[in-house]
C-alpha cells in the first residue's frame, strides 16, 4: 500500500515496431537494389530471387514441421535471408545454386542453432560464402546492361573493379559509373546509389542504427587512405575502394543483422571498426580481391566478446570505474604472489627440526615439481628425437640432394628433373630434365652395361638434339685404380657433345682409356644405348627399339 | 556546454487534444470528497476531526507524522465518516469523507501570507510541512522532508516542467498560466535553500510556455535559468533531468543530494508559492482528463479528494467504452478499476484509453538481439542480457548487470519489437539481487 511501484503496469503505449515489421522494412529497403539488378542483368534476376526466397521459406517450413516446432514463416526472417542470398549471387548463377545456399543458410546456420535470434552467423552471408567456395559457380561476373536470357547463360565475363584495385590500379570505370552501378559484381552490390537509398531508409525508420555502417565505412575509408598506392590520387582511390565490391551492401545489410551483431551501442561501434579493418586487410594482403564476407563472418564470431566489452558504463559510476576496479583487482592478485625468503636462522634445533629444515622442505616440494617438469621435458625430447631419427627425414633429404648433384653432373643446364611415363628396354629409368623456366631440356637415362668385373650403372644426359650432355657412373664393381681410371670426370667429360653411335676409333669416337679398356667400352656401350633410347623416344610409351651397335 | 542523457524513447505525444485548453474550475462541484489518510510515501496521517464536524477549505483534518503529510479539507462542509475507501494506488485505505456544502468558505485560521523578503529557511520548512505538500509529479515524497534534507547542501535547484509522459498537459498549462508565481516560488526556494542556480527545465513541445516564462524573466530581477530541451521520454525522471542540466550523474543507490541537486516538480513549486505568499494549504491541483474515450478532454483545477468519476463526468463522460483507465501517464501510470477512487496529491492526469489506443497484448516472440532496449535504457542497463539471465536462471551473471539500478521508466518494454516484458523481468532481477544480498 505504501509503495506505488508494485502496481505499475508496463507502458500502455505503443510497441512502435514489431519483428515482422522490421523484417518487412529490410525487404523494402532492398527493393531499389533489386530493381537496379533487374535493369542491369535482365529478368533472370527475378527468377533467381524467387527461387531463393521460395527455397528459404520451404526449408524453414520443413525444418520447423519435421522437428515439431511452431511455424515461424510469419516473422518474415526467412524471406529476408532469401532476398539477401539472391542479391549476393552473380547474375549468371544457375537456378539450383540458391537452393543449395538456402539449405545451408536456413537449416545449418539458422535452425540448427535454434532459429531466429540464436544463430551466431548471418545465415544469408554464410550461405553465400559456402557457395563462393565453388569458384566455378560464383566468379562468372557478367557485364551490366548485358541482359541475360532466362534459360541460356552465355555471358561475357567481366572483370570486377576489385580485381583492378587488387593489383593497385584504379578500375577503368569512372567514379560516377561505379556509384550508379556500371560494374561487374553480385546482383545487389553493384549500385551504391540504390544501396545507400535503402540504408538511409532503414536508418530513418530506426530499423538499424547508424553506428555499425558508419564505423564500418569510416574505418575502411581511413585504412584505404593509409594504403594508397603510388601514382593514384588518394581521393579517387578511397572512393573507388568504398564504391566497388560489396562494401556498402555488407555495411548496411549484412553487418547490421540484429542477431549477429552486438547488442550494446559501444559493442556495435567496435564491431563496425573490426569489420572495416578486417575487410581492408583482406583486400590488401590476401589472395582474394574481396574481403567483406569473411570479415563480417569473422566479426560475427566475436560478438559475444564485443557484447561484454561494450556493456554500458553503470549510471553514475564514473568514466573509468570499470578499468580502475579491474586494475585494483589485478594489483590485489599480484600482491598474492610471495617470493620465498630463505628462513635461515642459525640457532640450534627448533621444534625438533634442524636449522633451515623448514626452508628445505619448501625447496624439496619445488624441486620435486621441477623434477617432474624436467622428466616430462626429457621424455618429450626423446620422443621428438626418436621420431626424427627413425622417420628418415635426413635420409630422404640426402637422397634428394644426391639426385640434384647427379643431375648437375649429367645435365648442367637443367634445374630439376622429373619422372616420365616412358619405358624402354635396357633403360632402368628415364627422367626428363627441365630448365628453371620449366622448359624441357633433355632426358636422363639410367642404363647398365657389362664392365670388367660386373655391371656398371650409369646415368647419361641427352639433350633434345640427341647430344650427350654428361655422363655419371652411379654404381660399379670395377677394380679401384685400374677400372676406375675410365670413370674420372675428365674421362667421362669426353663423351659430352657426342651424338649418334659412338665408336672406339675413327670418326665420332671416344678412345678407350689405356688399362681400363673393358670399363671404357662398357661406358661407351651404355652411352650408345642411352642415345638410341632417346632417338626413338618419339614413339611415346611404346617399346623403344635398341640395336646393340658395333663396338 | 550542453549535456545529454543517454537513451530514451519518443512515444507519440497525444497532447494536441488538451494543450490549448486553459485550466478550468469544475462546473459541477463534487457532492462528496474522499481524502485518503495516505497521500505520500510514508505513514498514514492521524485524523484530527470527528464525523459530523464542520470544516472549511484549507482546514487541517489529519496530522502527518514521520514521512507522511497532513491532509486538509479541500471543500467546505461536514465530515461524513472516516472509513475504508478505494485508493488510486490500489487497494483500500481509510479516508475522511467530506460532504460539500458548495459555499467554498475559506478556513479562518489559515496562516498569514508572508512577504517575499522575510522568508527564512526555518519558516519555509515550517510552512511547507504545515501545508502538507508532497511531490506532485508522481513520486509523492514529502516535500518538507526533501527540503529539510537539501537545505544548505545543494548548489542547483531544478524545477521540473518537462512532463515527458504522453497525453498529460497539466504542468504545461500551469507553467503557461502561472509562470510569474512559479518563477517567484523558484527564486524564493533557491534563496532559502542556498542554491546558486535555479533552473527551470521544460521541453520543446511547450514552446508557448517557455516563451511566457522568458517574457516574465526579462521583467524580473532575480535569476532563474530557463532550459528548453528536445522532447524525449524520460527527461522528467529525476536522475536524467539532473544529468541533462548539470552533467552530473547520481551515483548508484544515491540520491540527488550526492550531486548537490534538488529537483522539484513545477506544480510543487506552485503549491509552495501559494502556501508561502497566500497562506493556502495544498487543497487543489491541476489534473488533465484526456484519452480517446473521453468526450471533452480538458485540464481541470480540482479539489483533492474528488472521485475520478466526477472528473470523467466533468469532461463530458465517456463517448465509447474505455479499455483502460489510468492515473498518471501511459508509460508509468497506475491502472484504475474503481472510479470511486479519489484524486490524490500526486495525480496529474486521468487517461481513458480506448481499445484502439492501448497497446494490444501481442504474443511474445523471440529476442532477435536488436539492441533497441540497450540503446533506449537511460540508466545504462542492458535489459536484453538481464532478461536472458533471469529466464535461464543464470543468477551469477546479474551482479555485473546491476539490475537494481532500474527506475522502471518502461523504455525497454515500450521499444521491444518482440514484445518481451522486459520491465517485469528487470524488476524481477532487481528483487532477486536484493534477496541474494540479504542472504549473504
Amino acid at each position: 500500500m505504501n509503495s506505488t511501484r508494485s502496481l505499475r503496469l508496463p507502458p500502455q503505449m505503443g510497441q512502435p515496431t514489431t519483428t515482422a515489421a522490421m523484417m518487412a522494412d529490410v525487404m523494402v529497403a532492398l527493393l531499389p537494389s533489386l530493381a537496379m539488378a533487374v535493369f542491369f542483368f535482365g529478368f533472370r534476376v527475378l527468377i533467381l530471387t524467387a527461387v531463393s526466397i521460395g527455397s528459404c521459406l520451404l526449408f524453414e517450413y520443413l525444418y520447423r514441421r519435421l522437428t515439431g516446432q511452431p511455424d515461424t514463416l510469419r516473422d518474415l526472417s526467412a524471406c529476408v535471408t532469401g532476398l539477401l542470398l539472391a542479391l549476393s549471387l552473380p547474375a549468371t548463377a544457375a537456378y539450383l545454386i540458391p537452393v543449395l545456399g538456402a539449405a545451408f543458410a536456413i537449416v545449418v546456420v539458422k535452425q540448427f542453432y535454434g532459429g531466429l535470434g540464436k544463430n551466431f552467423m548471418n545465415p544469408a552471408l554464410a550461405g553465400r560464402m559456402l557457395l563462393a567456395t565453388f569458384p566455378v559457380l560464383m566468379t562468372n561476373w557478367s557485364k551490366p546492361l548485358d541482359r541475360l536470357s532466362l534459360w541460356e547463360v552465355d555471358a561475357v565475363s567481366a572483370a570486377t573493379p576489385l580485381s583492378y584495385l587488387h593489383t593497385g590500379s584504379l578500375p577503368p570505370q569512372g567514379l560516377d559509373q561505379l556509384f550508379l552501378g556500371l560494374q561487374g559484381g553480385c546482383l545487389g552490390e553493384v549500385s551504391s546509389l540504390m544501396l545507400l537509398l535503402g540504408g538511409l531508409y532503414l536508418v530513418m525508420r530506426r530499423v538499424i542504427s547508424i553506428r555499425i555502417p558508419a564505423s564500418y565505412l569510416g574505418t575502411a575509408a581511413l585504412l584505404a587512405l593509409a594504403f594508397v598506392p603510388e601514382g593514384v590520387s588518394a581521393g579517387s582511390w578511397v572512393a573507388a575502394q568504398l564504391l566497388s565490391g560489396s562494401l556498402i551492401f555488407g555495411a548496411f545489410f549484412f553487418a547490421t543483422d540484429p542477431t549477429t551483431s552486438p547488442v550494446t551501442p559501444r559493442g556495435q561501434i567496435m564491431f563496425g571498426v573490426g569489420c572495416g579493418a578486417l575487410t581492408m586487410l583482406l583486400r590488401f594482403f590476401s589472395s582474394y580481391p574481396e574481403g567483406v564476407g569473411w570479415a563480417i563472418l569473422t566479426m560475427n564470431c566475436c560478438v559475444w566478446l564485443l557484447d561484454r566489452a561494450g556493456l554500458p558504463r553503470r549510471f553514475g559510476a564514473g568514466r573509468f570505474s570499470v578499468l580502475r576496479e579491474y586494475l585494483s583487482r589485478a594489483r590485489l592478485s599480484l600482491a598474492e604472489i610471495h617470493f620465498i625468503k630463505p628462513d635461515l636462522h642459525f640457532s640450534l634445533i627448533k621444534e625438533g627440526k634442524m636449522p633451515g629444515e623448514a626452508h628445505l622442505d619448501q625447496i624439496r616440494t619445488q624441486a620435486k615439481a621441477l623434477l617432474h617438469l624436467g622428466a616430462v621435458l626429457l621424455a618429450t625430447v626423446l620422443v621428438i628425437f626418436g621420431v626424427h631419427r627413425f622417420t628418415d627425414l635426413d635420409t630422404a633429404r640426402a637422397e634428394a640432394k644426391q639426385q640434384q648433384q647427379l643431375l648437375a653432373q649429367v645435365m648442367p643446364q637443367a634445374a630439376f628433373s622429373s619422372e616420365t611415363p616412358y619405358r624402354a628396354s635396357g633403360a632402368l629409368s628415364i627422367q626428363a630434365g627441365y630448365s628453371a623456366d620449366n622448359e624441357l631440356v633433355g632426358y636422363c637415362i639410367e642404363v647398365q652395361a657389362q664392365g670388367f668385373s660386373g655391371a656398371v650403372t650409369m646415368e647419361v644426359g641427352v639433350d633434345l638434339d640427341g647430344k650427350v650432355t654428361g655422363v655419371a657412373v652411379t654404381d660399379h664393381k670395377e677394380t679401384s685404380g685400374v677400372g676406375t681410371e675410365a670413370m674420372t670426370p675428365a674421362a667421362l667429360h669426353r663423351y659430352v657433345g657426342k651424338s649418334g653411335t659412338i665408336r672406339s676409333s675413327g670418326s665420332n669416337s671416344v678412345d678407350a682409356v689405356s688399362g681400363a679398356t673393358a670399363t671404357s667400352q662398357a661406358i661407351t656401350a651404355g652411352v650408345n644405348r642411352a642415345l638410341a633410347i632417346v632417338a626413338t623416344l618419339d614413339q611415346e610409351g611404346g617399346d623403344v627399339d635398341y640395336v646393340d651397335g658395333e663396338v | 556546454m550542453r549535456h545529454f542523457f543517454f537513451g530514451g524513447v519518443n512515444p507519440a505525444p497525444h497532447k494536441e487534444s488538451t494543450r490549448r485548453k486553459p485550466i478550468a474550475r469544475m462546473e459541477h462541484q463534487p457532492k462528496q470528497v474522499v481524502i485518503p489518510l495516505v497521500m505520500s510515501t510514508g505513514e498514514a496521517a492521524i485524523p484530527a476531526v470527528k464525523p459530523g464536524e464542520r470544516v472549511a477549505i484549507g482546514q487541517p483534518i489529519a496530522v502527518g507524522r514521520g514521512l507522511g503529510v497532513s491532509a486538509h479539507a479541500s471543500v467546505s462542509g461536514r465530515v461524513l465518516a472516516i472509513e475504508e475507501r478505494p485508493h488510486p494506488w490500489g487497494g483500500v485505505c481509510s479516508a475522511i469523507l467530506l460532504e460539500n456544502d458548495g459555499r467554498n468558505t475559506p478556513w479562518p485560521g489559515r496562516p498569514e501570507p508572508l512577504d517575499p523578503t522575510q522568508v527564512t529557511r526555518e519558516l519555509l520548512l515550517a510552512r511547507v510541512r504545515e501545508a502538507g505538500i508532497t511531490g506532485m509529479g508522481g513520486a509523492a515524497f514529502s516535500t518538507a522532508e526533501k527540503l529539510s534534507q537539501a537545505a544548505g547542501k545543494v548548489d542547483t535547484l531544478i524545477v521540473n516542467a518537462a512532463e515527458c509522459e504522453p497525453y498529460i498537459t497539466a504542468d504545461h498549462r500551469l507553467l503557461l498560466e502561472r509562470s510569474d508565481k512559479i518563477l517567484q516560488g523558484a527564486q524564493t526556494l533557491a534563496r532559502a535553500l542556498g542554491a546558486q542556480r535555479a533552473v527551470l527545465v521544460t521541453e520543446g513541445d511547450k514552446l508557448n510556455a517557455a516563451e511566457a516564462v522568458e517574457r516574465r524573466l526579462r521583467k524580473r530581477s532575480g535569476k532563474v535559468e530557463l532550459c528548453t530541451i528536445g522532447t524525449r521520454y524520460p527527461l522528467g525522471a529525476e536522475k536524467q533531468i539532473i544529468q541533462t542540466v548539470t552533467g552530473r550523474e547520481v551515483p548508484p543507490g544515491g540520491s540527488p543530494l550526492d550531486v548537490k541537486c534538488v529537483v522539484l516538480n513545477v506544480a510543487t513549486v506552485f503549491a509552495i508559492q501559494e502556501c508561502l505568499f497566500r497562506g493556502k494549504a495544498l487543497t487543489h491541483r491541476t489534473v488533465t482528463v484526456t484519452g480517446g474515450a473521453v468526450s471533452r478532454p480538458r485540464n481541470l483545477w480540482v479539489p483533492i479528494g474528488t472521485p475520478l468519476r466526477c472528473l470523467v463526468e466533468e469532461a463530458g463522460g465517456l463517448r465509447e467504452k474505455a479499455d483502460l483507465i489510468l492515473t498518471g501517464g501511459p508509460m508509468m501510470g497506475t491502472p484504475q478499476h474503481d472510479l470511486e477512487a479519489p484524486v490524490v496529491k500526486s495525480t496529474n492526469g486521468l487517461i481513458c484509453l480506448t481499445q484502439y489506443e492501448r497497446r494490444q497484448p501481442a504474443p511474445e516472440s523471440v529476442c532477435i538481439r536488436c539492441g533497441k532496449c540497450v540503446a533506449a535504457c537511460p540508466m545504462h542497463l542492458a535489459p536484453a542480457f538481464i532478461s536472458q539471465a533471469v529466464r535461464q536462471g543464470e543468477l551469477h551473471k546479474l551482479p555485473r548487470l546491476h539490475p537494481q539500478d532500474c527506475m522502471e521508466c518502461g523504455c525497454c518494454s515500450y521499444i521491444c519489437p518482440a514484445g518481451i516484458p522486459l520491465l517485469e523481468l528487470v524488476r524481477q532481477a532487481g528483487e532477486l539481487m536484493e534477496k541474494g544480498g540479504q542472504r549473504q
